[in-house]
């Protein structure tokens, strides 16, 4: 056996040729995670979104809630039916909310469509996934709003303890809530009362959120609000209607991860090309090893070792300039926004996450794997005086 | 020239790493081809489609509030004003499953031509839209990808409204990438009346036609002083900043697009510079040689400068049709998406493609100029005494 020692000195020894393969394998590291984050952050957003327990009931034919009105009536008879979940009050879980789309101002100076939510208290338990975690709730009939993190970070105004103006009113920022990363972390929540004076709506909701109880059949709720004869509704799961609303965003999902497919693929043929004509090139001492009685297996375990080496402060190095950079770029920007389906904006935060790093270190070692491991074994193949011969 | 043979042969010494490295490049540099395109297709819809002489005036808070319909008047009245027409989202869907695929307004038939005189929409057309109350004019996108042509009868189920309206497609906007459908506002006015529902009496934007550029500016602070204390405040802007505020949401992305793309173009210098030093270093020998017989060193120089251009040019061509190949299927894939905005009109431009050959010509200059320079001044008689 080579001692480690061997393979170690030899990434002093040539020290330009190992920082140069160290700094392709680092940027392929960084261009790769970066994409990688970008599209599990999509991910999240666009299938993330929504609870397989909670019912999303619209007016039938209405392909959003933003298109969607449902009469007072329908939602104080809707809110009674069998299989509706109560809290400990006995109050049953069901939200009745209005979404609006006003403009919000960027710190640059643009604009872009928000939606706005209004709901009652009851909202926080029907959509559990969301957590308050600055601030508080804002009481109803205040001219009080909370906002999602994705929110507070883009917006003028949008940080808690600041006046937003949306709409035609001012709104006072009391509240941030996360929800996992999905897309109400994009939205801003008032009182729904509040919200439908001030969009002069003389319906005041959109759409009803329904949590069924445990136990209670989904289905057998759904059907008896599709079929109930006063009032033209359709109930849905939500994770299906947040499906569906993300179809259009499919398209940008796609591009991107075809995007980092074809970044990757072409890092990895570079970095390997890279870490093979730096084996390629040692022929002569292979082949002098050799000579020296060195086994193949022991040679090309050394070279394997040394790649690896490279391979990993590639990723060390790659892994932890992409995390900087995703956070300052998320912070420069204020996160990255992309359209829906309804025309409002979702705030994603470039964030690397556990996942996108052990994939990123699968790439490296990957790349280490086949650059170091083929070369050093085509070399110990051959006959060290011939080896010896043609360097 | 006459050494060109002579380059090639030093490239095609070592097939598989010139095979490697020329792929990485190509990779490389259609990957950057393509990103480009998308910062480029932004730009190309704000400069060619938004004209200056056209001004949109909109509810202050947002598309989704309407104006009163009575604004239209006022704002035609205004001195300076050529003509003006509103839109009103219908929010039809064609296939209900599908949602709304592309965006459909109701409008006046009359100010259309004089309004979008640059769409250059036939005069005959016009006039049908204006004869027929279930008339519609189609952008030839939509057109295209439905596989609709003028005459066809087509129904739109209204999801804001609660009607669904039958037209005939009268005419067409004679631009591939236009989604809109615009059918008579009337038409919609008289469907709501029959049910019962009263008329339709707000809109959702107006969009006007100005004499002159010069008095662009002042008509615009003008119709918002006006409205300034009425029941809805409006927020006029030219069109240019209309789309690109509409778009400006996207500018994340293409930030983020284009600090990656950058990287990978720095992946390849770095790639291309390191087969470029490997070439050199394996012929250190043969050089000192060639200086031996009296070859100049700046022969030597260009030769070996000349290799490494060559090989990621090479790679440049190939990654160059591959970015046009891969963005025309890009494109025949892709229609009207509102996330997506100007984004995924994938349209390379021959400035894209100069850039992506420029890239690969730099990159090559780059790569190969150390490694050259170093064989070049290296001394015969101490090479050769380190390599025999």
């Amino acid at each position: 056996m080579l001692p480690i020692r061997y393979a170690l000195g030899n990434l002093a020894a040539r020290r330009t040729r190992t920082l140069l393969t160290v700094a392709v394998i680092a940027l392929v590291v960084v261009a790769t995670t970066l994409f990688g984050s970008l599209v599990s952050s999509l991910r999240r957003t666009l299938v993330g979104t929504g609870n397989e327990r909670n019912l999303i009931v619209l007016r039938k034919g209405a392909t959003n809630d933003g298109s969607s009105v449902i009469p007072l009536e329908a939602f104080q008879s809707l809110r009674f039916f069998d299989g509706v979940a109560r809290d400990a009050a006995g109050n049953p879980l069901a939200s009745p909310e209005l979404v609006v789309q006003p403009f919000f101002r960027t710190a640059g100076g643009g604009r872009e469509n928000v939606l706005v939510r209004g709901v009652e208290a009851v909202a926080l338990q029907v959509h559990d996934e969301v957590a308050i975690v600055e601030g508080r709730m804002f009481h109803p009939s205040s001219g009080e709003a909370i906002v999602g993190s994705g929110v507070a970070g883009r917006y003028v105004g949008a940080k808690v303890g600041d006046t937003l103006d949306f709409g035609r009113g001012h709104w006072r920022v009391v509240g941030r809530f996360d929800s996992n990363g999905s897309s109400f972390e994009s939205e801003v929540w008032v009182d729904v009362r509040e919200l439908a004076a001030d969009a002069k709506r003389s319906i005041p909701y959109s759409g009803l959120r329904i949590r069924a109880a445990e136990g209670a059949d989904m289905d057998a709720l759904a059907r008896r609000i599709n079929d109930d004869p006063r009032y033209a509704l359709d109930a849905s799961p939500e994770p299906a209607y947040y499906e569906k609303q993300a179809e259009s965003a499919n398209a940008l999902y796609f591009i991107v991860v075809g995007l980092a497919v074809l970044a990757g693929i072409g890092a990895i043929f570079g970095a390997t090309n890279t870490l093979y004509a730096a084996v390629q090139s040692r022929r002569a001492e292979i082949g002098t090893l050799r000579a020296l009685g060195f086994s193949r297996t022991a040679i090309v375990v050394s070279f394997l070792i040394e790649s690896l080496v490279i391979a990993f402060g590639g990723f060390a190095i790659g892994a932890t300039l992409a995390a900087l950079l995703g956070r300052l770029v998320s912070w420069w920007l204020g996160g990255i926004a992309f359209g829906a389906a309804t025309f409002t904006t979702n705030v994603i935060q470039l964030r690397v996450g556990a996942s996108d790093l052990a994939n990123a270190l699968a790439l490296a070692l990957v790349i280490g794997l086949v650059g170091g491991i083929a070369p050093a074994a085509r070399a110990a193949r051959m006959r060290p005086i011939e080896a010896l011969r043609r360097a | 020239m006459k050494f060109l043979p002579f380059i090639w042969r030093q490239l095609s010494r070592n097939k598989l790493r010139t095979a490697l490295t020329a792929g990485a490049i190509g990779l490389a540099v259609s990957l950057v081809c393509i990103l480009l395109t998308m910062p480029a297709g932004m730009d190309a819809l704000l400069t060619q489609v938004a004209s200056n002489t056209r001004i949109v005036v909109h509810n202050e808070a947002g598309l989704v509030y309407p104006l009163p319909y009575s604004y239209l008047q006022k704002i035609r009245s205004q001195p300076g004003v050529v003509s003006a027409a509103s839109w009103t989202w219908f929010g039809g869907v064609f296939r209900e499953e599908k949602g709304v695929e592309f965006p459909n307004f109701a409008i006046e038939p009359e100010p259309i031509g004089s309004v979008w005189a640059d769409w250059k929409i036939e005069p005959q057309q016009l006039e049908e839209f204006r004869r027929y109350r279930d008339g519609a004019i189609v952008g030839r996108g939509t057109l295209n990808k439905n596989g609709w042509k003028i005459g066809d009868l087509v129904t739109l189920k209204g999801t804001v409204y609660p009607v669904d309206l039958a037209f005939r497609i009268v005419g067409e906007i004679p631009n591939e990438r236009s989604p809109i459908f615009l059918f008579q506002r009337e038409y919609l006015d008289q469907a709501l009346r029959a049910g019962g529902r009263g008329g339709l009496d707000i809109l959702g934007t107006v969009w006007l036609r100005v004499d002159d550029p010069a008095r662009v500016a002042p008509l615009m602070s003008q119709i918002d002083e006006m409205f300034r204390n009425s029941e809805a405040v409006t927020a006029s802007e030219t069109e240019k900043s209309y789309f690109a505020n509409f778009f400006s949401m996207l500018q994340g992305f293409v930030t983020v697009i284009l600090i990656v793309t950058g990287l990978v173009a720095l992946c390849i210098v770095f790639i291309a510079a390191n087969t470029a030093s490997m070439a050199v270093r394996e012929r250190i020998g043969e050089i000192a040689v060639l200086k031996a017989l009296g070859f100049s060193r700046r022969l030597i120089f260009t030769t070996l400068l000349s290799e490494a251009v060559l090989l990621s040019t090479l790679g440049g061509v190939l990654g160059v049709l591959g970015a046009l190949a891969l963005t025309q299927l890009l494109r025949a894939g892709s229609g009207w998406n509102p996330a997506l905005g100007p984004l995924g009109s994938f349209i390379v431009t021959q400035a894209i493609l100069v850039q992506g050959l420029f890239l690969a010509l730099f990159v090559g200059m780059l790569s190969g100029v150390v490694p050259a320079l170093g064989a070049a001044r290296r001394s015969v008689a101490e090479t050769l005494r380190e390599v025999l």
